[in-house]
């Protein structure tokens, strides 16, 4: 396993340093049934469609990615994170062909319309404002299950 | 449910379900055109929702080993180029331009190949990549030519676009999944990495705030986990 305390100096500190969100109760809710699970994909990768505007760097928004949706960019503006894996492969980080399969397998029970992206160098407390836009259009459409990804 | 790949951030975040994944940042399926292995990480996150209670964390039992501790592709620390090095621009832009004629055609193929691409978030053409990112290091500063775009946020996707342009051709070109291998080629032995590692001692003494702070936070060069921060910089910009 790869520990902070093993990193290379300029990471490890920057690690070390990131202040953490604390939360006084868990967030402890009762799963569907696996084959009745509606299920929406949460990414920080800052991933959006070709024409849509880019991310800022510091962005507290987030991008609408819809389950037929390919043709897509990166605007993260942080570099550290290996970008040749997606380049070859969209379900590395956004496993919507994964999930797609998984639904035909009646292995979940359906994968949503609508998936989610995020500025994950921003932070995520002054996302507040967009998170709950993102939680009332996953209720709107059924979803039930969230798989949050970080780049 | 979440997965992750910095164990103690998750046990001191405490969700309610997640997994965590030992393997490099950026690949949190884990490995890419390997449907079976992205389907055991989906598989085994999905799994924690029959625990009971929690918060539960378990660690997904494959590895994807990183070299010494760092999680991405790092320049070494003393490849660094001083701004009195660069030499002649045009010399160095037109190399960049014969190197990028000469992939085109696996380039080309790589995108027909995936039936996509990630080149493209600047929406500059392919070939005004390097002279646009040249205009800065020869000390100018252009309009942005993208309207609602500033130019500083541009050239950062361009000099993005320039590397994908790279490395989707290397990676499909000689089916090469191996992340230090290409951050090494086109970092360290392209023309194209050389303009950009210009581009970065040209920032290095910049008198804008911004184009400092692009090197001083690691934000165009990989150097977030190199061995010690950009000689000249503090790395304070994190």
């Amino acid at each position: 396993m790869t520990k902070i305390s093993e990193m290379p100096v300029v990471g490890r500190d920057f690690i070390s340093n990131l202040k953490l969100p604390s939360f006084e109760k868990m967030a402890w809710t009762k799963p569907s049934p696996a084959n009745k699970r509606r299920v929406s994909i949460v990414s920080t990768a800052a991933i959006s469609k070709r024409n849509d505007r880019p991310f800022s760097w510091l962005a507290k928004d987030h991008r609408v990615i819809h389950k037929t949706d390919r043709d897509l960019v990166m605007t993260h503006v942080a570099v550290e994170f290996d970008r040749s894996a997606w380049q070859q492969d969209l379900n590395v980080i956004f496993p919507l062909d994964r999930l797609t399969e998984m639904e035909a397998d009646h292995e979940i029970g359906s994968l949503a319309d609508e998936h989610y992206s995020f500025m994950g160098a921003a932070d995520p407390v002054t996302m507040e404002k967009s998170a709950r836009e993102v939680a009332a259009r996953m209720k709107d459409e059924g979803v039930d299950t969230v798989f949050l990804i970080p780049i | 449910m979440l997965v992750g790949f910095v164990r103690e951030h998750i046990e001191a975040i405490g969700p309610a379900r997640a997994l965590f994944l030992d393997f490099p940042m950026g690949r949190g399926m884990g490995k890419p055109n390997d449907p079976d292995f992205q389907k055991r990480v989906i598989r085994a996150a999905f799994k924690l929702f029959e625990k009971t209670s929690g918060p539960v964390l378990e660690d997904f039992p494959e590895t994807i080993p990183v070299l010494q501790g760092r999680m991405g592709y790092a320049l070494p620390p003393e490849l660094v180029l001083n701004a009195d090095d660069i030499g002649d621009v045009d010399e160095l832009v037109a190399s960049v331009s014969k190197e990028m004629d000469a992939l085109r055609n696996d380039y080309e193929a790589a995108v027909l190949s995936r039936g996509r691409t990630t080149v493209g978030a600047s929406q500059l053409r392919i070939d005004d990549l390097a002279p646009f990112i040249a205009q800065f290091v020869r000390g100018e500063f252009p309009k942005s030519p993208r309207k609602g775009l500033p130019a500083i946020p541009l050239l950062k996707l361009a000099v993005e676009d320039l590397e994908a342009y790279y490395t989707e051709t290397r990676t499909y070109r000689d089916k090469i999944d191996n992340l230090e291998l290409i951050g090494s080629w086109f970092w360290e032995n392209t023309s194209a990495g050389r303009l950009l590692l210009s581009l970065e001692a040209v920032s290095l003494v910049s008198s804008d705030r911004v184009m400092l702070q692009i090197v001083e936070m690691s934000l165009m060069a990989p150097r977030f986990w190199s061995n010690g921060p950009l000689p000249g910089s503090s790395a304070a910009g994190w």
